[in-house]
């Protein structure tokens, strides 16, 4: 069962196409990481699947809902508001600066959400949130302000954010490149026990060795354009496009 | 004149004095209480999408900034009489005539203006993503707005805020156009009647306590937000 189904995108900004016909199938418990140059794409792709942005043309289907969807005249059609919502409370979004509410507490972080969209009782956001700190190795820090933490503990909090209304999907913007490498490890740690619990992830990462270990697929984006895509190992250690074997011969 | 300066004519001039800081603290909390959230509703509409509401409090702002504040409490209260024929005298309200009302209303709107533009600036600095994640989490428009975004902006404008709520203190001295009276209306009126300064020195030093008094709570109120940056 595909959980995302992107089908030939496009996006520009003003005369910049920074999309030119992208399409992507996500399966149920796969992971498949997004690499390539800056500028390449690679962003904009994950800010339209994840409604930041919108596109001009394609179709998007997330767990089987249509969010967009172009007619035969060529106009995309959005799906209605309350539709919107409740695709949003399907995937959750891990942004590259966290993104953290700085005036909330970790705890509130996780839960205000939970109490404040979701309805749910305290007591019960309570309890997702100490399993998600203890699964972060976060458990001292619910009481903790964001700006006391290190960047490595603000994205596992900004991860357990995102997993606290049980999304179907994760997404990943570089979730690593504000980090030192030795705060990286501890962030990619805690992904890579949410792919051996087979949760569905797309990530956007610089970080070759990891997506070779981690990803099921990895898929190359250039100019706008999926250049190579195939298993990890095989893209990585055997890049196919002159393009890919150029751009990997940098690591 | 020389004898103007007596212990018994200090001690009328505080009694009397006092009586007009009363009337200036109940405009300057009024106008507060008023002018605050009209600032933040008038933010939120300069803000806005919609091009002709947003030029209109454009326009609102820049005609409130550039103009005395004095002449704009002359023509709020000469406004009913000369627009629409109304007598001031009707307008009253029980015992408060609308030389008060009108000084109230004045002191709003131009300071609405005044937060408006604190509070667009505070806005307008936060930066996109707390808006994307809050959106993303479900959290609805009006949600992320008081849940996310206005506490976040009222930290970062506090300074600016006790700014003007300082310059509303003094300004209340204005609201003598009107023949409200206030502590400097009376001060004037003393200074005339004891032929002395002294009622404007005292008068002087009650805006400073006062003002001493905002700068130390708003103090207060800063450090009670800087458990986070």
């Amino acid at each position: 069962m595909n959980i995302l189904e992107i089908e030939n995108i496009t996006k520009s900004f003003g005369s910049n196409n920074v999309l030119k016909g992208i399409s992507l199938n996500v399966k149920k418990g796969e992971v498949v990481a997004i690499i390539g140059a800056s500028g390449g794409g690679k962003s904009t792709l994950l800010r339209c699947a994840t409604t930041l942005e919108t596109i001009d043309s394609g179709s998007i289907k997330i767990c089987d809902d249509v969010l967009c969807s172009t007619d035969e005249s060529g106009k995309v059609n959005y799906c209605d508001k309350k539709q919107l919502v409740d695709i949003r409370s399907k995937f959750g979004l891990v942004f590259q600066n966290y993104n953290l509410f700085p005036h909330f507490s970790v705890r509130r972080n996780i839960t205000e959400a939970l109490i404040h969209v979701h309805k749910m009782d305290k007591s019960k956001a309570d309890k997702i949130c100490d399993n998600l700190l203890k699964k972060m190795g976060l458990s001292e820090k619910g009481d903790s302000y964001p700006c006391n933490l290190s960047g490595g503990q603000q994205q596992r909090v900004s991860i357990a954010r995102a997993l606290a209304t049980s999304p179907e999907i994760l997404f990943f913007d570089e979730p690593t490149s504000a980090l030192d490498p030795e705060l990286t490890q501890g962030v990619l740690q805690v992904i890579k026990g949410l792919s051996e619990e087979k949760m569905t992830m797309v990530i956007v990462t610089h970080e070759m060795n990891f997506a070779r270990d981690v990803a099921d697929r990895v898929i190359f984006i250039d100019e706008g354009v999926i250049v190579e895509e195939g298993p990890a190992k095989e893209v990585i250690d055997n890049p196919k496009h002159p393009r890919t074997q150029k751009f990997l011969s940098k690591y | 004149m020389y004898l103007a300066i007596t212990m018994g004519n200090i001690k009328s001039a505080v009694t009397q004095l006092g009586v007009g800081l009363g009337l200036t603290l109940t405009i300057f909390i009024l106008t507060l209480l008023f002018s605050m959230p009209l600032g933040l509703v008038v933010a939120k509409a300069r803000l806005s999408k919609n091009k002709i509401l947003s030029s209109v409090i454009r326009a609102y702002i820049s005609v409130m900034r550039g103009t005395p504040l004095m002449l704009q409490l002359l023509i709020v209260y000469y406004l009913p009489y000369y627009v629409f024929g109304i007598s001031l005298r009707s307008m009253s309200l029980g015992s408060i005539n609308y030389r008060y009302i009108a000084t109230v209303i004045g002191f709003t709107l131009n300071y609405a203006a005044y937060f408006a533009e604190i509070f667009r600036g505070g806005i307008q600095s936060m930066p996109q993503g707390q808006y994307e994640a809050a959106q993303l989490l479900g959290f609805s428009k009006t949600q992320t707005f008081i849940r996310i975004i206005l506490p976040q902006v009222v930290k970062r404008v506090l300074p600016s805020i006790t700014n003007e709520v300082i310059t509303l203190v003094k300004d209340t001295s204005l609201a003598q156009i009107l023949s409200v009276n206030e502590m400097f209306f009376a001060a004037s009126a003393l200074a005339s009647s004891q032929v002395s300064v002294m009622p404007f020195v005292i008068a002087g030093v009650f805006y400073y306590c006062a003002n001493a008094v905002i700068e130390f709570a708003m103090n207060r109120i800063e450090k009670k937000m800087s458990y986070y940056n």
